[in-house]
């Protein structure tokens, strides 16, 4: 965190962190914390909440890229009550590793965000959704909603407002289906965590067949900032026209310095590589990386210096994902790489349809195939067309594990059929 | 048996729930706790507690990945398999641990002391090759590290 | 009504139809597994995907999932939607273990269907298949998890449709696992339609187990006769064996589904002890024989003390044609009877039921669906017409408020509120919600008088028999009746005692019941009775006298396709053909008239004839064990030999009772399953004259009850039935129990004049207080209460067994 470089870019997420504890309540208060909350629910309304988070142009930060704002904004106005803000704090997407880090940096800022976020939706109950590796981070935010609901920031009558919010921390049972939002609202009804495809959405009816909106712990911690320095801030904050605010990146593989980075978002991916995470590890060179988690594609060397916003990698036909950024070298088999997320993802799959239960171990079966040199261009061919069909399974799961399969099709076919001509892997 | 304290603790919070349900996963995990994995008697006493049948909880205790449907040791160790601590020589590190328990991936050691489970990315990439005991992590780890920690856990548990 | 057009075909239909539904009618069969249309869609096989090409959706989605809407062009044959679904098709079978030539669902298997028409004919995965273990899943259901395709059916039906809790999914990814969470019978009455349903062959059934393929049965639609409801079936026969019935589709009887009593009664029907020659004096004769010898002998006592001695005695598992000849005989010949009914009080509730069944307000098991408020009243549901219990969760499901006031311990598989009241108390609570205004309604019903009073479509579910009292089925109709009045699509669904007891009712002579009957013999004017599939020994409740009345008697000739106790003590004893073979007309609870048409010739089984080889070695030219004649036909040869005898069709119903006139069983209810119904009164009429009150229940009152399996009498002899049966039980409110110092688990005695009986005690806070419940179980001998409700002054219970005893 101390190289020099990294001090050009304003530090907002991560501004109150330390390599060795967790920032206090005066902490956060002290660099602004709770002045959002306050200002909302001392002069403001849930739907001046919604616009200005809309007219930031806070995308999730979760995966899928939708605006917080117009998410709030599909609330009916007459919708039942109770309603639910969920805090996505699953985040078991492979390489992913920035809510952990956000929540050990400074828990308040994320339920700051929580309030923000319920009043916006008129939701009077939190939920932090939070996979059971982050046992500790579960106990940080226990013990952290005490001392805010000791100073009036969380529970009834909030800062004297009028507003109530409970917020309580869910320990999931741990299964990378219940990051998605439909799969983790029947977890936390108790039922099998399949995903359920809308229609109606959670927004319309979500846990417990209220409104609910889930969103993910970045997400949230922007929102204070948000409300504390307006949506134009948020988006001066970005390096591209289109994108907006910072970004915590994951960086993992072969760096020298594997970790977290808030940077502004649509930083060249190259800038991060090499200067923020320190470069390639042992002198090697950059061959690819996945941008956003297992479930985006490969970005090959030829598009080292693009932009990493959601916009610039959309048209070039990837995603930004959870933006983790996972590294691969020159001496990296990528095919290899590709088996072992396929394995990943096979495991993973909730079992709902057939095209992800089954596809996938089908997949990963020829893909395994190949590695071994036993593939022909058959195999490649039926891949590539199980793949494609891939995207008319039930949920986004299968998508996205076959994106890095497609990707390598794409960008590494040399690399595949190098397998295939040789009989095994030349990285052997 | 469970303990009573334990017992009336969860009750409580089952009769302070809105919907009683929704604490199923945390009931489990209690009684895992308890027994030292999901036993047969756990799981009808969670269906008992939350007016489920011992069925209903069984669906979802073969769901999640860190609920024991088996006996497991008195530490349970995941190693991460995921693609980043794969790179950073995590099945290198999967045969030293086998070799070195004397065990298969997913088996105990007959002195009941370790479980030897994969697991995938468990979000401490940045600290490649990771694993957890009994959900605390450690990485990145070597060989050696390995061994110590395995050293130091044997001689905690004498 | 949206249009769209599919495959070039254009169709019209209404708002909120799937576009898999719509192609159905234009006759386009889109693939599914996962989709049901009673369990609807949740979209998890995906092999239902087609192309949308123009319109709201676009490339290849799910039929199932999308509803037809203007516009949309949709293509089933599109080569991106034919190789995807072939995709689907072949990664479902890369674990299958390919075991056709040995599951019992080879030859009507969807998934072999759908493989051979998906294209999916070479085997390319070339991986390790997934295996299981089973479970043992108990008589009925047999269980092979290894050909399962993870469609989701099974565990949606049991328990979200069922509402059963044992069965269901577990595991995750490709190892997900459908089964109960450890070995063991399942507890669903409902069981069996996991067979029906399951695509595969997960699920086969049982006790057909490698009898054959379905394309060697004979296979006939027919009607169940386990209970009032009729639900629509199919009889699979093999070598002169029914081996299994299926659920038949029946859009407004039954549905999809049947209940586990009437796929599993069937035993009797191919029984080896299934009598099959005639009998005098217990001794086996020719048909002729005894056919003359009944004649012989009725002509002698009508010669000696006129024709008003002799007495016909029925029951509802008759068939409408026998009971008409039962009707007309006793009409024509002047015998008393037909006697349908077993108790004066059954007889009378009964009759005002089917009296007070109007055609507005009849509702069909498929319309209790859509009911918004069920108002169960002195019915049991589960253990008297299952299916009943289905369709009511249905609406319970849809959002419908239940409520039960029984005071048995009533269950049923859903959300409901019971209030349990003594028999004596049913009425009034009926008679308090009934009242125009509810502020008249007494406190404890307001709340459910207010309930009624808004809601927009309900239904009064009544029983109609030996619990439910002639007045509580009186306010039942009162009440359903003056919801109509109020505006409400109000409706009335009575529960009644047996298969054809709608027609019984029309059907029943005088003296309507056996107990009036008992009276006359017991006074000596009736001397000689003909008793057609009815089995008083085993039903009627004073058992010690009747059995002196029968003693009295000159004659009792018998007619039954069961060996029953009264057909062993038969002077004279005939063998029927069962419902499978004579087929014909049954009149169900709601007055609708379905007919079966016969589903084999009849015989013994090869299986029992062929002496363990097969084929038999044997060679006849007749069919053995094919003596019996149908119980109605059997009647018209007995009385047309008898001189001043009518000889007449057992099909012609001219003149039997009025609403039959011209009445033609083939053409009312026609050739495609457009069913009929009896002609109703289209409206109430002038209110019946008021009846008294209640005889208010003094010390308490014991009920002789029905359980779902092990009280009715066909399907109480299935073999399969009986493992499920639990031990029959005294059920009691534990307040009660204290009284006599039982708790539950204890044994206790119940003692009368007549008798005894030793029982477990079961306490149940759901019991109305003051009520005791015992079941009219084959394995008690409960024959000694002699009413089916009885004053506790007439009983001793006594502790025998528990603590302390
Ligand atoms: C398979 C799958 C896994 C997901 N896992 C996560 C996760 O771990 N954390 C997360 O925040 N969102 C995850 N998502 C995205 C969520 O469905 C959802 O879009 C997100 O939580 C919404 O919050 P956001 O808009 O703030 O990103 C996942 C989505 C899919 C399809
Ligand atoms: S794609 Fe299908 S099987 Fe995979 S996670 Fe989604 S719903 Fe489950
Ligand atoms: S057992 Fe049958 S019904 Fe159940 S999921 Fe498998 S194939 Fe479908
Ligand atoms: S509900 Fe009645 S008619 Fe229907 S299958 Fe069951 S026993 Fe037969
Ligand atoms: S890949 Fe091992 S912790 Fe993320
Ligand atoms: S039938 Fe449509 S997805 Fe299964």
């Amino acid at each position: 965190m101390s190289s020099q470089e990294t001090k050009k870019y304003p530090s907002v997420l991560l501004q109150n962190r330390h390599p060795d504890r967790i920032a206090t309540l005066d902490e956060y208060r002290r660099s602004g914390g709770y002045e959002g909350l306050t200002a909302l629910l001392g002069a403001g309304n849930p739907k001046q909440a919604q616009q200005v988070l809309l007219d930031a142009n806070l995308l999730g930060r979760g995966g899928a890229a939708f605006p917080a704002g117009k998410k709030m904004m599909t609330i009916a106005e007459n919708a039942p009550f109770p309603r639910y803000v969920v805090c996505n704090a699953d985040e078991m997407e492979p390489g992913t590793f920035k809510d952990r880090v956000l929540i050990f940096a400074d828990p308040h800022q994320l339920i700051e965000g929580i309030v923000i976020a319920g009043y916006a939706a008129r939701a009077s109950h939190g939920i932090i959704f939070i996979r059971p590796e982050y046992e500790q981070a579960a106990r940080i935010m226990e013990r952290e909603i005490e001392v805010a609901r000791s100073e009036g920031l969380v529970g009834r009558n909030i800062l004297q407002s009028g507003y109530d919010m409970e917020i309580v921390v869910h320990r999931s049972g741990g299964r990378y289906i219940c990051g998605e939002a439909t799969a983790q609202i029947n977890a936390l009804m108790g039922v099998r965590p399949n995903p359920k495809q809308p229609p109606p959405y959670p927004t319309t009816k979500g846990l417990w067949q209220r409104p609910t909106v889930v969103q993910n712990v970045e997400t949230l911690c922007c929102m204070p900032h948000i409300l504390r320095n307006g949506a134009q801030w948020f988006g001066s904050l970005a390096l591209t026209e289109n994108g907006a605010g910072t970004k915590v990146f994951c960086v993992s593989g072969r760096v020298e310095r594997p970790g977290c980075y808030e940077l502004p978002m649509g930083v060249p991916l190259k800038e991060i590589v090499e200067v923020h995470a320190g470069g390639i590890k042992n002198g090697g060179r950059f061959k690819a990386c996945l941008p956003g988690g297992a479930s985006t594609a490969f970005v090959p060397a030829r598009l080292y210096d693009i932009p990493m916003d959601y916009e610039s990698l959309k048209q070039e036909g990837f995603r930004l994902g959870t933006a983790a950024v996972m590294v691969f070298d020159h001496s990296d088999c990528l095919v290899d790489a590709t088996v072992n997320l396929l394995d990943f993802f096979a495991r993973e799959s909730c079992g709902w349809c057939t095209p992800c239960r089954d596809g996938l171990p089908y997949i990963r079966d020829l893909m395994k195939r190949v590695e071994a040199g036993r593939g022909s261009t058959e195999t490649i061919e039926k891949i590539e067309t199980m793949c494609r069909h891939m995207w008319s399974a039930y949920c986004a799961f299968a998508p996205g594990a076959v994106s890095p399969v497609q990707g390598l099709m794409a960008e590494f076919k040399d690399e595949v059929m190098a397998h295939v001509e040789q009989g095994g892997c030349p990285f052997k | 048996m469970i303990p009573e304290p334990t017992l009336s603790h969860l009750k409580d919070r089952i009769a302070a729930a809105d919907h009683p349900r929704e604490l199923v996963v945390d009931v489990m995990f209690a009684l895992q706790e308890h027994y030292g994995y999901l036993s047969d008697e756990a799981v009808e006493t969670t269906g008992a507690l939350l007016g489920m049948s011992p069925l209903q909880v069984e669906e979802l205790a073969t769901f999640y990945t860190f609920l024991y449907r088996e006996p497991v040791g008195r530490y349970v160790i995941h190693l991460c398999d995921s693609v980043i601590c794969w790179l950073d020589g995590a099945e290198s590190l999967r045969d030293h641990l086998c070799r070195k328990l004397k065990i298969e991936m997913g088996r105990t050691t007959p002195d009941g002391l370790f479980t030897l489970l994969p697991v995938c990315c468990i979000g401490y990439c940045d600290r490649s090759p990771a694993m957890l005991v009994n959900r605390k992590v450690y990485g990145p780890l070597t060989p050696e590290k390995v061994d110590e920690l395995l050293e130091k856990l044997k001689q905690e548990s004498e | 009504m949206p249009k769209l057009i599919i495959d070039d075909i254009s169709v019209a239909v209404p708002e909120g139809t799937k576009v898999i539904e719509a192609a159905e009618q234009v006759g386009i069969h889109i693939p599914r597994f996962c989709y049901h249309p009673a369990l609807g869609s949740v979209g998890a096989c995906r092999v239902c995907a087609v192309k949308f090409l123009q319109g709201p959706f676009k490339g290849v989605q799910m039929s199932c999932m999308i509803e037809a809407a203007d516009g949309m062009v949709v293509s089933t044959t599109d080569p991106e939607a034919v190789d995807f679904r072939r995709h689907v098709i072949e990664w479902l079978m890369i674990n299958h273990p390919h075991d056709c030539p040995v599951c019992d669902e080879g030859g009507h298997c969807l998934l072999q269907d759908m493989t051979v028409s998906g294209g999916h004919g070479m085997r390319r995965y070339q991986g390790k298949k997934r295996t299981y273990l089973d479970q043992d899943l108990g008589p009925l259901v047999q269980h092979e998890m290894n050909r399962c395709i993870q469609c989701y059916r099974c565990s949606r039906f049991y328990q979200e449709y069922a509402g059963y809790r044992d069965l269901g999914v577990m595991g995750i990814a490709s190892r997900v696992y459908y089964g109960r969470f450890g070995p063991g019978t399942l507890k669903s009455p409902f069981s069996g339609n996991l067979i029906d349903i399951c695509p595969t062959g997960v699920y086969t059934d049982r006790p057909s187990r490698y009898k054959g393929r379905r394309w060697d049965y004979e296979r006939t639609p027919s009607v169940c006769i386990h209970c009032c409801l009729g639900c629509r079936i199919t009889v699979n026969v093999r070598y002169r064996e029914v081996v299994r019935i299926e659920a038949r589709y029946s859009p407004t009887v039954n549905g999809h589904f049947i209940c586990d009593r009437g796929r599993y009664g069937f035993f009797y029907a191919s029984s080896d002890r299934r009598p099959r020659k005639a009998r005098s004096g217990g001794a086996e004769t020719r048909p002729k024989n005894a056919r003359d010898e009944a004649a012989h002998r009725l002509e002698e006592i009508t010669a000696r003390h006129g024709s008003g001695s002799v007495a016909v005695v029925g029951g509802s598992r008759s068939t409408l044609e026998t009971l008409a000849a039962e009707r007309r005989i006793c009409r024509q010949l002047g015998w008393q009877g037909p006697s349908l009914f077993t108790g004066t009080e059954e007889s009378a509730a009964a009759r005002r039921a089917a009296g007070h069944l109007t055609t507005d307000l009849a509702v069909s098991l498929e319309a209790l669906k859509n009911a918004d408020l069920i108002l169960v009243a002195g019915a049991d549901p589960i253990n008297e017409a299952p299916m009943a219990a289905l369709a009511i969760r249905q609406a319970a499901r849809n959002g419908a408020h239940i409520e039960v006031i029984d005071p048995r311990p009533v269950t049923l598989p859903l959300e409901y509120v019971h209030r349990p009241a003594g028999t004596d108390k049913i009425s009034e609570i009926l008679r308090g919600l009934g009242k125009p205004s509810t502020e008249d309604a007494s406190g404890d019903i307001q709340d459910l008088a207010a309930r009624l009073d808004q809601s927009r479509r309900p239904v009064v579910v009544c029983g109609a028999g030996k619990i439910a009292s002639e007045r509580t089925v009186e306010q039942a109709a009162r009440l359903a009746r003056n919801l109509r009045r109020a505006g409400k699509k109000a409706g009335l669904f009575f529960v009644m005692t047996g298969a054809n007891t709608f027609a019984a009712c029309r059907m029943a002579g005088d003296p309507a019941d056996l107990e009036t009957l008992l009276l006359m013999i017991e006074d000596g004017k009736v001397r000689a009775l003909v008793v057609v599939e009815a089995d008083p020994m085993s039903e009627y409740p004073d058992l010690a006298r009747l059995v002196d009345a029968l003693a009295k008697l000159d004659l009792m000739v018998v007619l039954d396709c069961i060996d029953t106790e009264t057909a062993r003590a038969a002077h004279v004893f005939f063998p029927t053909q069962t419902f499978f073979e004579t087929g014909g007309t049954l009149i169900n609870n709601e007055a609708r008239i379905q007919q079966a048409r016969p589903a084999f010739a009849g015989g013994t089984p090869i299986s029992q004839t062929g002496g363990g080889s097969h084929p038999p070695r044997v060679f006849r030219d007749d069919i053995p064990g094919t003596e019996a004649l149908s119980a109605g036909q059997l009647l018209m040869d007995i009385v047309s030999a008898l001189s001043g005898g009518i000889s007449r069709s057992v099909e012609e119903f001219d003149g039997v009772a009025p609403e039959f006139s011209g009445f033609d069983p083939v053409e009312a209810t026609g050739e495609r399953g457009t069913w009929a119904k009896l002609p109703l009164r289209t409206a109430a009429g002038p209110d019946s004259p008021q009846m008294g009150g209640e005889t208010p229940i003094k010390k308490g009152e014991l009920l002789l009850v029905e359980s779902v399996y092990g009280t009715e009498a066909l399907s109480r002899s299935s073999p399969w039935l009986q493992e499920l049966e639990s031990e029959p039980a005294l059920t009691l409110h534990p307040e009660d129990a204290s009284r006599w110092g039982l708790q539950h688990g204890d044994r206790c005695e119940l003692s009368t004049e007549a008798g005894a009986l030793t029982v477990p005690v079961h306490t149940s806070r759901s019991t109305a207080p003051g009520t005791l419940v015992l079941p009219r179980h084959r394995r008690l001998r409960w024959q000694v209460f002699q009413h089916f409700r009885s004053g506790l002054d007439t009983v001793r219970i006594r502790k025998t067994g528990g603590e302390g005893a």
